[in-house]
């Protein structure tokens, strides 16, 4: 049994455009499950030339939502991602752990700058 | 009946011609509909897509639709791109491939890539863009695509058009659906009872998302309005009677006189641009 599972984006959407949430969804359920039985994962972007949120928050961004940070951080190593991806994939955990740690005040908290402008005028 | 229709530009007068369209149709059931088309001397090519979207809604309740007394240079753009043959005209040759032709998806995100690899990728004719700027516009396109299938909610589909103008370097690209709307989307979602346009404001910035459940969301519009603000292009969405845009960091927002059913983002894109994009994180 390797020590680190490998799985390679490319592979599982067969396409260098990783675009589509439901692609997505694909990598999350691997992901899921290899985090469940505490294995450890390599995720390679190998060949990937385009992302979008969309997807990686279907693929990853959703972790956030069943395992711990620390988990995620200890089990999941990102390999072989473009500086622009990474910064993408950046943006799409800060935005996860912010939705998870409490998903309504995530909405209300705009609503209330919204409401703030509303008074300016 | 007959419908009279102006000059159609990417504009707010635009988008209120093609929402007046669907206010005066839209109880219309086997009935005839003849679009004159007398007076439309412009036709911005990319309204294509949120011009088919209204009268694909006009045929799914079975009304005969036809488009009538076209002037020759909007025949011949509306010819080019695909979009006349759909109702009883011809599809002519694209001499120079600058047209992105008019096109209907179902929704399903996985013809999302294959899309956009064909008409944006692969393509000898494109302007020669840096490759950090097609990377970002594939993203950017994609992002378009898979927000209106995922937050919709529409059964009819989603609706694309595009032109290239190589001399002005510029690439405009418009996508349409027929769904709920951003205003009732939040609404239903969250509870929030916004504004039209302070519905596309939500939508567009900040954390928000109405996605629920397991999955997060809400990032997709606000980079794709960044990357607009570094390429200096500009982006125009519609929703419900809300009119939103984007241009050199400035957002303007307006109300239209009727409602658009569903939403429309339109982007124009700087081709000459060779910047090196990087996100910042917030």
């Amino acid at each position: 049994m390797p020590d680190r599972i490998k799985i390679s984006v490319f592979g599982i959407v067969g396409s260098p455009l990783c675009v589509a949430s439901s692609d997505g969804q694909e990598i999350y359920n691997r992901l899921n499950t290899a985090l469940e039985a505490n294995r450890e994962v390599a995720l390679s972007f190998h060949n990937v030339t385009a992302l979008t949120s969309a997807f990686l928050n279907a693929a990853i961004g959703q972790l956030y939502g069943t395992f711990s940070e620390k988990k995620i951080n200890s089990l999941l190593k990102v390999e072989n991602i473009e500086q622009d991806d990474q910064d993408l994939l950046d943006r799409v955990v800060d935005n996860a752990k912010l939705y998870f740690e409490n998903p309504e005040r995530f909405n209300r908290v705009f609503q209330e700058v919204l409401e703030d402008e509303d008074d300016e005028v | 009946m007959r419908f009279h229709l102006p000059e159609i530009h990417r504009n707010p007068a635009g988008f209120d011609a093609l929402a007046y369209l669907y206010a005066q149709t839209k109880e219309l059931l086997f009935d005839d509909i003849e679009i004159d088309m007398k007076e439309t001397h412009w036709f911005d090519a990319d309204m294509c897509a949120a011009f088919g979207a209204i009268l694909y809604s006009l045929e799914k309740r079975l009304n005969t639709v036809s488009l009538i007394q076209i002037p020759l240079s909007v025949k011949e753009i509306l010819s080019k791109n695909g979009f006349l043959s759909r109702y009883g005209g011809v599809e002519i040759p694209d001499q120079w491939g600058t047209t992105i032709s008019y096109q209907r998806f179902d929704k399903n995100d996985r013809y999302v890539a294959r899309y956009v690899e064909n008409e944006f990728m692969h393509r000898s004719e494109i302007p020669k863009m840096s490759p950090e700027l097609l990377k970002k516009l594939s993203e950017s396109i994609s992002e378009i695509f898979v927000n209106a299938i995922s937050h919709s909610r529409t059964r009819l589909g989603i609706f694309s058009c595009g032109q290239f103008f190589p001399t002005k370097e510029r690439l405009d690209f418009t996508v349409a659906d027929l769904g709920i709307g951003i205003r009732q989307n939040i609404k239903d979602c969250i509870e929030l009872d916004l504004s039209a346009e302070k519905a596309i404001v939500w939508a567009t910035e900040g954390n928000s998302t109405t996605r629920g459940g397991n999955v997060p969301g809400g990032l997709g519009l606000k980079l794709l309005g960044e990357f607009i603000d570094l390429n200096h292009g500009c982006i125009k969405i519609v929703s419900d009677a809300g009119y939103w845009q984007r241009e050199n960091g400035e957002i303007f927002t307006a109300l239209l006189n009727y409602r658009f059913p569903g939403t429309v983002v339109s982007v124009e894109i700087n081709t000459a641009d060779t910047s090196a994009y990087r996100l910042v994180s917030d």
